[in-house]
């Protein structure tokens, strides 16, 4: 059992995106920093699975026996009878009391064996507003969750290098880029925007020059996670892993696969800028995290 | 047509930009037919197709191209078969029954009527889980969305706006007309398959 004595304050059980039910209106959930989330089950040599996504640090736990652990974020750390940096695989004794401590705004916690929970609906993610998952709430302290076997012990001392946090946001042009006109593609692209304070597992929202379209409204389409929608006069959102299936907002760019996690964990305040990305290069990048995830 | 590249991982094919049956029926078959050919999870709109795919097994080169052969293949008038009919007995006694009957100038009999004797498609589903967008409206009901979207919409919630008409899965937010409700659980996880409505189904509202 991994117990929970410190849950922090929406901390949830997440799983890779549940993408079949995005036809009946299911938004994916799934973490809102993949990269992170992905690495520290990859540290504990887990291939697929769930994780701890911790909102609102600390999160302290304990586990009833020697386990395998790594915890990941940006701005990440451990402590417990020693003090360790986020993005390594380490050992925790069997009782241990260990805190994760630090800044992120999204931070993964994962364990060798797994967290032994059924998927619902294909997959263990938690989807909070319509209470779907294995544990389809914040977790609390108390809470116990059962885990896997024990394995992977041997990787102990296991890192990787943290995602880039702070870099430029590669993002692909979107769909409705020619309803914008072209000084606005290349604010876009070229201006910094700022993180409002309405950020959270539905969409982050941001502030920076006008991105002013012309013509009627659109037809409400299919949206996914990384989609940067623009409402007529108003600041762009970016689509977070809980978003709504269908939206009818333009679309003026998506987000690349392997960057959302710089947008869900900068802090409210914090600039951000966007980079002009093909999709080819945008894969190549996030075959590249995979590998680097795979090689460890 | 039009398929263009949503991020990484999906296209965007848009059919046309207006609303009609037979469109509809369309994007639900080019829907269908991205799905069948296991290249994943397909969203049917209005007017559009979102069809996502894995990046790392079809790299997005291939996926547009695909989307391109499929989208110029599916017949515009799709022989597909019409889907299930559903009755939602509905209890005719929302907060806004009455300023709606009269922005559409109707007795209030007038539009329980105009809303229950017609069969109503379900276009595609979104903005939450099992939610159905469904019409065409009896065009004499005149239904302005809210302009400030109550805070909680209870589930159940029978509602009207623009055109359309839906049932409310779950409690949550809404700008909707709410002018009945109803027992029946259009969303529940722990049943196979969750949502009660699928795109292309009938429904037919019951007065109760």
């Amino acid at each position: 059992m991994l117990h929970i004595l410190e849950a922090g304050l929406r901390s949830t059980v997440q799983d890779d995106p549940r993408v079949a039910g995005a036809r009946i209106g299911l938004p994916d959930a799934g973490p809102a920093d993949p990269v992170a989330f992905r690495a520290a089950r990859a540290l504990v040599g887990e291939r697929g699975g769930a994780a701890v996504e911790i909102v609102g640090l600390p999160f302290t736990f304990r586990s009833d026996d020697r386990r395998l652990v790594a915890v990941t974020g940006r701005d990440v750390a451990v402590r417990s009878a020693s003090r360790l940096p986020g993005w390594i695989a380490f050992v925790v004794r069997g009782g241990e009391t260990v805190t994760v401590i630090g800044s992120a705004r999204y931070a993964y916690l994962a364990i060798g064996g797994g967290l032994d929970l059924e998927p619902v609906l294909g997959s263990r993610a938690t989807y909070l507003p319509a209470g779907i998952g294995p544990v389809p709430r914040p977790l609390a302290s108390g809470d116990a969750l059962p885990l896997g076997p024990v394995r992977g012990l041997e990787r102990a001392g296991v890192r990787v290098p943290p995602a880039p946090y702070g870099a430029a946001v590669a993002a692909i042009d979107g769909p409705h880029a020619d309803r914008f006109g072209v000084d606005a593609v290349r604010a876009f692209f070229g201006d910094e925007f700022e993180v409002g304070p309405d950020a959270d597992r539905m969409g982050v929202r941001i502030r920076g020059p006008e991105l002013r379209w012309s013509g009627d409204d659109l037809l409400t389409c299919g949206v996914l996670p990384g989609a940067v929608q623009v409402p007529r006069g108003g600041s762009p959102i970016v689509l977070g892993p809980d978003a709504q299936t269908t939206g009818g907002y333009p679309v003026i760019a998506v987000v690349a696969s392997a960057a959302r996690g710089l947008v869900a964990q900068a802090l409210p305040g914090e600039r951000l800028r966007f980079a002009r990305a093909d999709p080819a290069r945008a894969v190549a990048s996030l075959r590249a995290l995979g590998a680097s995830a795979a090689a460890v | 047509m039009r398929a263009q590249p949503f991020g990484d991982s999906a296209v965007l094919i848009e059919l046309e930009q207006r609303i009609d049956d037979g469109i509809v029926a369309q994007a639900r078959a080019l829907a269908d037919a991205w799905e069948r050919a296991g290249h994943g999870t397909a969203v049917p709109a209005y007017a559009s197709v979102l069809a996502r795919f894995d990046p790392l097994a079809l790299p997005p080169e291939d996926a547009l191209a695909r989307a391109r052969a499929l989208a110029s293949g599916t017949p515009n008038t799709s022989p597909e078969p019409a889907g299930r009919l559903i009755e939602v007995p509905t209890v005719y006694d929302g907060p806004d029954l009455d300023e709606i009957a009269s922005l559409s100038g109707l007795s209030r009999s007038a539009l329980i009527a105009a809303h229950s004797s017609r069969t109503h498609t379900a276009f595609f589903l979104g903005f939450m889980p099992g939610f159905a967008y469904c019409g065409p409206l009896d065009p004499r009901i005149r239904a302005p969305r809210l302009a400030a979207p109550r805070a909680r919409v209870p589930a159940g919630s029978v509602a009207v706006a623009d055109g359309q008409t839906a049932v409310y899965p779950l409690d949550s937010p809404g700008g909707w007309r709410l002018i009945g409700r109803t027992e029946l659980a259009v969303f529940d996880p722990s049943r196979e398959p969750p949502a009660l409505i699928a795109a292309g189904d009938r429904l037919r509202f019951v007065p109760r």
